[in-house]
């Protein structure tokens, strides 16, 4: 497993089953996912009633980048008032539910999560396809205008952000991450700087990473940067237009949303990697010590055969 | 709610692992605990046939362009090409993976298969990220502290993870208790008569602790009870007699009986007690498999284990009379009043039932014995109750649930913060969670 699923596992076996079976039940789950979101799957009315709420930290960040829009086009006719203490929420009557957009369904609700901070990732990468539209019309001698927008921040942790800005040749994300342990910091260094070099060994045409640690030059007015204390570090991704085309732009946004799990997940996977090889060696070791160990107290009294087979003891 | 995250409850059994978050009523995930791994037993257990295969440059990148087999063989991805639970089996059957079971008689065996099956449970299943979350985690009882330590430094120096409680799968088992209506006060003593799969255990526990001395278990479990049906349905030659149907027949047909003598006329009287199962075999082949006795036979080996044992013959309600007779005498009275079941192979109807009478029957006769004896003393008599609840299936991840979302859970935890000041010795001791004046 390399590559984290987008989609909340939990949420799709829930619905899948509740779609497939003819009796229905009651459920109340909490359900919790990367980066604090939690959802909460319950049926309050009625038994054919699924309510499927969505809590998440940045949700006001992303409001204003136009969360709204998105989930409006990916569950228009499921939206329903938001329950109390979260911030999204969504109503699924099994009875009156075509057959065949079941399995769609579960699909979009399982991506709930994705579609919902997929938003300000859409919004850069339209402002990034008019902004390169209007570089077009303007001719290289006509005075350079606003060719930049301006930087979405998302909180999406307690003291961690992503920065988006989209301008007319890229669109650039940019990740603060914050490391509390010694040895996750050092194995994220290994794994970022790998990040940098994968596109000068074998990708040419993966997005440029940058990493360094102080803030890069687009977010150093934006406030909030530099706030945090401690080992704050600055991931750069700087997505080309080939990464933005129609075809390829879900694809993207879904790959680097899910960036700071998968960077997270490959350190602990790393980690217990580098446990197992430990373990094994401790092993070895062990069995060299064990090998080590002086054969059972001989010397002073040995026994010594003659040729007939008699034996004797030695004298000290 | 929302502000705070939910704590991640994983009971890993020999059989099951049971994963979930505090304050739902069932697990999210319930699959076998299995790892299926790359070539013949890669990481083995004690063999020590060879050392993981090291990666020259662990690139993460290269490897990640996709499931493209030889490229991330050559960058050295082998310690994340593995698969857990239900794909773990799906995978050994074909070619190239081995399977492991990491648990073995509830203890964990292979570390470092049980540490990327946690991996993958946190990261691919539950999808959590484990420094926002607390854990709390099973152990079974008389399971030695060194485990325990290796677990603490799984969870901490792997994971990260922000708290870790691990409690004993009986005294989870009792708090999953609390539910039913016949308990009254919420007191951690009682006796757990846990039946899993593969064995039986009759656990004591005090306010909370295990009494260890008088632990005993019972060779006979879930397992044998589908042999035993399976052995009845060949004895007969039934068209269809393998293992899957013998535990579907076990599982949907089985009750225990009052009194076996009584109900074998009863069968004989009212032939509609015999019943047809319909099996669906290969290639929608449909069978009908008869059954007869065998619906109140089976679970009658936990009460009459001679017709099925030639080694073990002591009644289950023996055992349990046993178990509370070693205990110190002054918990003895709780422990008859509150013997809690869990586990699947409790789960037979009437089976709770069944065993109240029988411990009583027992008791009752040791007291009068002992008023004949005494010359004219009165016993007060000596309550029984066998508690039975609608949990009891995942019991000790139940009450972990249970436990995992009050507001005081987290207090009980060892975080992060203490165990870099202490050490994984830190885990040996832990509050006792739910315990009196909670």
């Amino acid at each position: 497993m390399l590559l984290l699923e987008y989609h909340n596992l939990l949420l799709k076996y829930i619905l899948t089953e509740r779609f497939a079976s003819t009796t229905p039940s009651s459920i109340d789950q909490v359900i919790s996912d990367f980066d604090g979101v939690t959802f909460h799957v319950s049926t309050p009315e009625s038994k054919t009633k699924i309510l499927i709420s969505i809590s998440i930290k940045c949700y006001k960040d992303l409001l204003q980048h136009g969360a709204q829009q998105v989930l409006e086009r990916e569950y228009g006719p499921y939206i329903t008032e938001t329950e109390p203490g979260y911030d999204f929420s969504l109503l699924i009557d099994l009875e009156n539910l075509a057959e065949e957009a079941k399995e769609d369904l579960i699909r979009r609700v399982s991506l709930l999560r994705r579609n919902t901070m997929a938003a300000p990732f859409e919004k850069a990468i339209d402002t990034h396809h008019a902004l390169a539209e209007a570089a077009k019309a303007v001719s290289s001698e006509s005075a350079p205008q606003a060719t930049e927008s301006e930087v979405m921040v998302i909180r999406y942790r307690d003291e961690e952000a992503m920065y988006i800005q989209a301008s007319a040749d890229r669109v650039t994300v940019i990740f603060s991450t914050v490391f509390r342990e010694e040895t996750d910091r050092i194995f994220g260094k290994v794994f970022l700087s790998e990040f940098v070099d994968a596109r000068r060994r074998a990708i040419q045409n993966a997005p440029q990473v940058l990493y360094r640690n102080d803030p890069p030059l687009e977010i150093r007015g934006v406030p909030g940067v530099g706030d945090v204390q401690g080992d704050v570090g600055y991931i750069t991704f700087v997505l080309f237009p080939r990464h933005l085309t129609q075809q390829r732009r879900e694809e993207s946004i879904s790959h680097i949303q899910t960036f700071r799990d998968y960077f997270h997940y490959h350190i602990k996977a790393a980690k217990a990697y580098m446990h197992s090889r430990m373990r094994r060696r401790v092993a070895d070791f062990l069995k060299v010590l064990n090998r080590a160990k002086p054969e059972a107290e001989e010397g002073e009294k040995k026994e010594r055969k003659t040729a007939t087979g008699r034996s004797f003891r030695v004298q000290a | 709610m929302a502000s705070q995250t939910p704590a991640v409850v994983m009971d890993n059994g020999t059989g099951y692992s049971k994963l979930g978050f505090a304050g739902n009523d069932s697990p999210s995930f319930v699959f076998p605990t299995a790892i299926a791994t790359k070539g013949p037993a890669g990481g083995g257990a004690s063999g020590g046939a060879g050392r993981p295969p090291v990666a020259q440059k662990p690139s993460y990148l290269t490897g990640g362009a996709g499931p493209t087999g030889h490229l991330s063989a050559k960058r050295g991805t082998e310690d994340l090409d593995f698969f857990i639970g239900d794909e773990a089996l799906a995978q050994a059957a074909g070619p190239g993976y081995t399977i492991n079971y990491p648990i073995r008689h509830g203890q964990v065996d292979n570390w470092d298969h049980m540490e990327r099956f946690w991996q993958n449970s946190i990261f691919k299943y539950l999808r959590v990220e484990p420094e926002d979350h607390y854990f709390l985690l099973t152990e079974p009882p008389l399971n030695p502290p060194e485990s325990r330590e290796n677990t603490a430094e799984i969870m901490f120096e792997s994971f990260n993870c922000a708290g870790l409680y691990i409690a004993v799968q009986a005294v989870l088992a009792l708090a999953a208790s609390w539910t039913s209506s016949k308990v009254q006060d919420r007191s951690l003593t009682g006796t757990v008569i846990d039946s899993g799969d593969g064995v039986t255990h009759v656990i004591p526990v005090a306010e909370g602790y295990v009494i260890g001395s008088s632990i005993k278990s019972i060779p006979i479990a879930g397992r044998d009870i589908t042999y035993f049906v399976q052995s009845l349905l060949r004895d007969r030659g039934e068209p269809d007699s393998s293992l899957k149907t013998a535990e579907q027949i076990k599982e949907e047909l089985c009750y225990v009986c009052p009194d076996i003598v009584k109900e074998f006329t009863r069968f004989d009287r009212e032939p509609e007690r015999f019943q047809k199962y319909v099996v669906e075999q290969l290639g929608g082949k449909k069978v009908t498999v008869d059954v007869g006795y065998e619906r109140f036979l089976a679970p009658e080996i936990f009460f009459n284990p001679e017709i099925y044992s030639s080694d073990f013959l002591t009644p289950l309600p023996n055992v349990v009379d046993n178990v509370i007779q070693s205990s110190p005498i002054d918990v003895r009275r709780g422990l008859y009043k509150n013997i809690v079941l869990s586990g699947g192979s409790t789960l037979y109807k009437d089976f709770g039932r069944r065993l109240q009478r029988d411990i009583r029957h027992l008791v009752d006769d040791r007291l009068r014995a002992s008023e004949a004896r005494s010359g004219g003393a009165k016993s007060g008599g000596l309550e029984v109750q066998v508690i039975t609840h609608k949990r009891q299936r995942h019991g000790p991840w139940f009450g972990g649930s249970l436990l995992g979302q009050t507001p005081e859970f987290r207090s009980y935890c060892h975080t992060k913060a203490e165990y870099d000041e202490v050490g994984p010795s830190i885990v040996r001791r832990f509050a006792l969670l739910g315990g009196p004046g909670t």
